[in-house]
């Protein structure tokens, strides 16, 4: 299982590495091929997962290091999916590095994740699984937002410096990496928000309340109210393209350490 | 058998010259330039940057007064049947620098603009018409699929080609980095000229979605209207129309900027934001260039697009270091394929040598012995299986793809070693019986002698 979860990490790093060597080179051949790499690491990645039910003990999926490679999974998913549509093979220069530590991390402490230990504490039932699922998903999306967004400040500030393109990154134009952004925004703030509903109902079940002051809340409840703020500024039209990308990087840099970073403090 | 090249080129020729030489139908001088003896094939490749003739022949010397002639005579219209300043403008080049030559103009290197895709197809024309005309033989064929396989490896295996050098392309391909579709956006031309309508070709070949013109006069927007399928506008409309496009095209004579920042933000307000890419051919300017400080407005003037172009071009430069060197490996290969094609006769020569002595001495025997039928036939299995194992080595290596030096070292060797073109030797009777096939292709002669 967690020799999978290794195999996972490696083909993500490999995918990234040449996503990477085909954005600066650019290498457009090497680029596409590290969208198959991508694919061919989500699909061991799916059958990784599946293999954690004969796992003994079996980790559960409200543990970090679990969610952590769901978040990096749905990910992957999201942007084959984006990729299908837009021409945005270069995401998957920051999707499989960024992949990559998120399932190397969580394949280093799988073996840890004792017996369900949080699900023990808190108790089982649907709330805490479609916390989790609902949850990873939106960091996943809002995470993609943020690539997209970092992209798009590169591209932005090279046309506006009209640097020739030769010899540089090749990256995708403003206008998909702006559709990544407003799309992923747009899916992702309302999962992001299911999530954070199911959690408070996870711990209604469990502690018999709906907020119970922990860092874990009290960081992801300041991540959805930011996320909130950007997603009315974004719909309502009080943002252009630029605005909105750096406004999705600073919230999925803040998202990922109110999330994953305190999680891993704690 | 030698190849020749002669021709004139960019590089050596001015525009007057190469288009008196130009040929619009390679077929018919082409028929009569091989129907001579001099001459065994013939390709002859014209472009407005060239005029080439390469052809195959076995005798060397006479074949240069030919192709001079033919220059000279038969493809000079409208110039003196012997123009004394023809050979100043000639370029003369023979076997690997003449392969070597037609692998570097498929593959663009030899381009006036490196990397311009146009040449393959035009040498695919040529060769073409040479075929049809029946002026392309085995060796001339081969070089030139060998031609057009390497500008393949050349056009994936370099950057020659992946970057625009001209204006309008530079246009495309920044427009390209802006918008991910062309398809739905719509482009507004203000003013006219060459290099504007060049990128708006450009664009609209790309797939641009619609077009809006506007100009000082209406007759003149009409007209460029109809020539672009466009809708027609006034001047002073512009500041109108702007929020409601995505590229704008201008080149416009003035002393002031048609456009200020004022205006395109308010654009950019109406548009929410939106990128506008805008495109200033205009000397003076047409737009303020404070507009490119606004955020989703991007701005190009003329200078811009032609340090983009020159950036490019400086860069495909590079690319050809690399693409010489994918040439240089070909040259090599297809070398060592003429150097095994010049192998086939000595081999026909040897075998057929071998075979004769073989005959002869078996027939000696044969009349001493008294063997029955079957005996005789072990015999002339066992004599044949000997002949064949001991030649086999050295056809063997004849026939292997070397480098032109050691093949053609190889060759001498063999011919000096079995005596071959020593008329007094053992077997030399049988050369006389006409069973050398100089012509046959390598791969066509001597496959079936491995058999034991």
């Amino acid at each position: 299982m967690v020799e999978l979860h290794q195999v996972v990490a490696a083909i993500y790093l490999a995918a990234g590495v040449g996503a990477l060597l085909g954005v600066v080179l650019p290498a457009p051949r090497m680029a596409r091929g590290a969208v198959w790499g991508l694919a061919l690491g989500a699909v061991v990645h799916a059958i990784a997962f599946a293999s954690l039910h004969r796992a003994d003990p079996t980790p559960s999926l409200t543990d970090l290091p679990a969610a952590l490679s769901l978040t990096a999974w749905l990910g992957n998913v999201f942007l084959l999916l984006l990729m299908w549509r837009l021409r945005v093979t270069g995401l998957a220069a920051i999707a499989g590095p960024v992949s990559f530590l998120a399932v190397f991390t969580a394949a280093l402490r799988l073996p840890d994740s004792a017996a369900s230990a949080v699900a023990a504490e808190l108790g089982a039932g649907s709330s805490p699984h479609a916390h989790v699922l609902l949850g990873s998903a939106g960091l996943a999306l809002l995470g993609l937002a943020g690539m997209a967004g970092l992209f798009f400040l590169i591209e932005h500030r090279r046309l506006k410096a009209k640097r020739p393109l030769t010899r540089s990154l090749r990256l995708p134009s403003l206008e998909a990496l702006d559709r990544v952004n407003a799309s992923a925004l747009a899916v992702g703030f309302p999962i992001l928000t299911l999530g954070v509903i199911t959690g408070m109902l996870w711990l209604q079940e469990a502690m018999g309340t709906l907020w119970s002051g922990s860092a874990h809340e009290t960081w992801s409840a300041v991540a959805w109210g930011i996320y909130a703020g950007l997603a009315a500024a974004r719909f309502a039209g009080h943002q252009g393209a630029r605005q909105a990308a750096a406004s999705a990087v600073a919230g999925s840099a803040f998202l990922i350490f109110a999330v994953v970073g305190v999680g891993l403090l704690a | 058998m030698k190849i020749l090249l002669l021709g004139m080129n960019h590089r050596t020729a001015p525009l007057e010259v190469r288009e008196a030489y130009a040929v619009q139908e390679p077929g018919p001088p082409l028929r009569k330039l091989v129907e001579s003896d001099e001459i065994d094939e013939g390709v002859l490749i014209s472009t407005c940057n060239r005029v080439e003739l390469v052809v195959t022949t076995r005798q060397p010397e006479a074949a240069r007064l030919r192709m001079r002639r033919f220059f000279g005579q038969e493809i000079g219209a409208g110039r003196a049947a012997e123009d004394p300043s023809l050979d100043d403008f000639l370029y003369d080049v023979s076997d690997h620098q003449a392969m070597g030559h037609v692998l570097r103009v498929a593959s663009s290197i030899d381009s006036m603009v490196v990397g311009e895709p146009q040449i393959l197809g035009q040498l695919k024309d040529a060769y073409r018409a040479a075929v049809e005309c029946g002026a392309c033989g085995p060796v001339l064929s081969r070089l030139f699929q060998h031609a057009f396989s390497t500008a393949k490896r050349v056009r994936n295996e370099t950057r020659i080609a992946e970057r625009p050098v001209s204006v309008a392309r530079v246009a495309v391909d920044l427009t390209r980095q802006i918008f991910e579709d062309l398809r739905d956006k719509r482009a507004l031309l203000i003013g006219a000229g060459d290099m504007i309508e060049a990128a708006l070709d450009a664009l609209q070949r790309d797939g641009l979605g619609s077009v809006l013109v506007a100009n000082r006069t209406r007759s003149r927007a009409e007209a460029l209207a109809e020539q672009f399928g466009a809708t027609p506008h006034a001047l002073d409309e512009v500041g109108e129309l702007l929020a409601g496009v995505d590229v704008v095209l201008s080149c416009i004579g003035g002393d002031q900027p048609l456009l200020s920042a004022d205006q395109v933000r308010g654009a950019l307000r109406a548009r929410r934001s939106r990128p506008l890419f805008l495109i200033d051919l205009g000397v003076p300017r047409n737009i303020d260039p404070a507009v490119n400080e606004l955020d989703n407005a991007f701005l190009y003037d003329i200078d811009d697009l032609q340090d983009v172009a020159a950036a490019n071009v400086e860069e495909r430069r590079r690319e050809t270091l690399r693409a010489e060197d994918i040439v240089r490996e070909e040259e090599q290969r297809f070398d060592g394929w003429l150097v095994a094609l010049q192998a086939v006769p000595t081999i026909q020569h040897l075998r057929s040598r071998a075979e004769a002595i073989r005959s002869a001495e078996l027939e000696r025997a044969l009349r001493r012995l008294e063997l029955d039928e079957t005996q005789r036939e072990e015999l002339e299995k066992l004599t044949r299986s000997i002949v064949n194992k001991l030649l086999h080595a050295p056809l063997s290596r004849l026939r292997a793809d070397t480098d032109r030096e050691e093949g053609l070292a190889m060759l001498e060797a063999a011919r000096a070693l079995f005596a071959l073109d020593d008329p007094d030797a053992p077997g030399a009777d049988a050369d006389a019986d006409g069973e050398l096939m100089a012509e046959a292709a390598p791969g066509d002669a001597g496959r079936d002698d491995h058999g034991e």
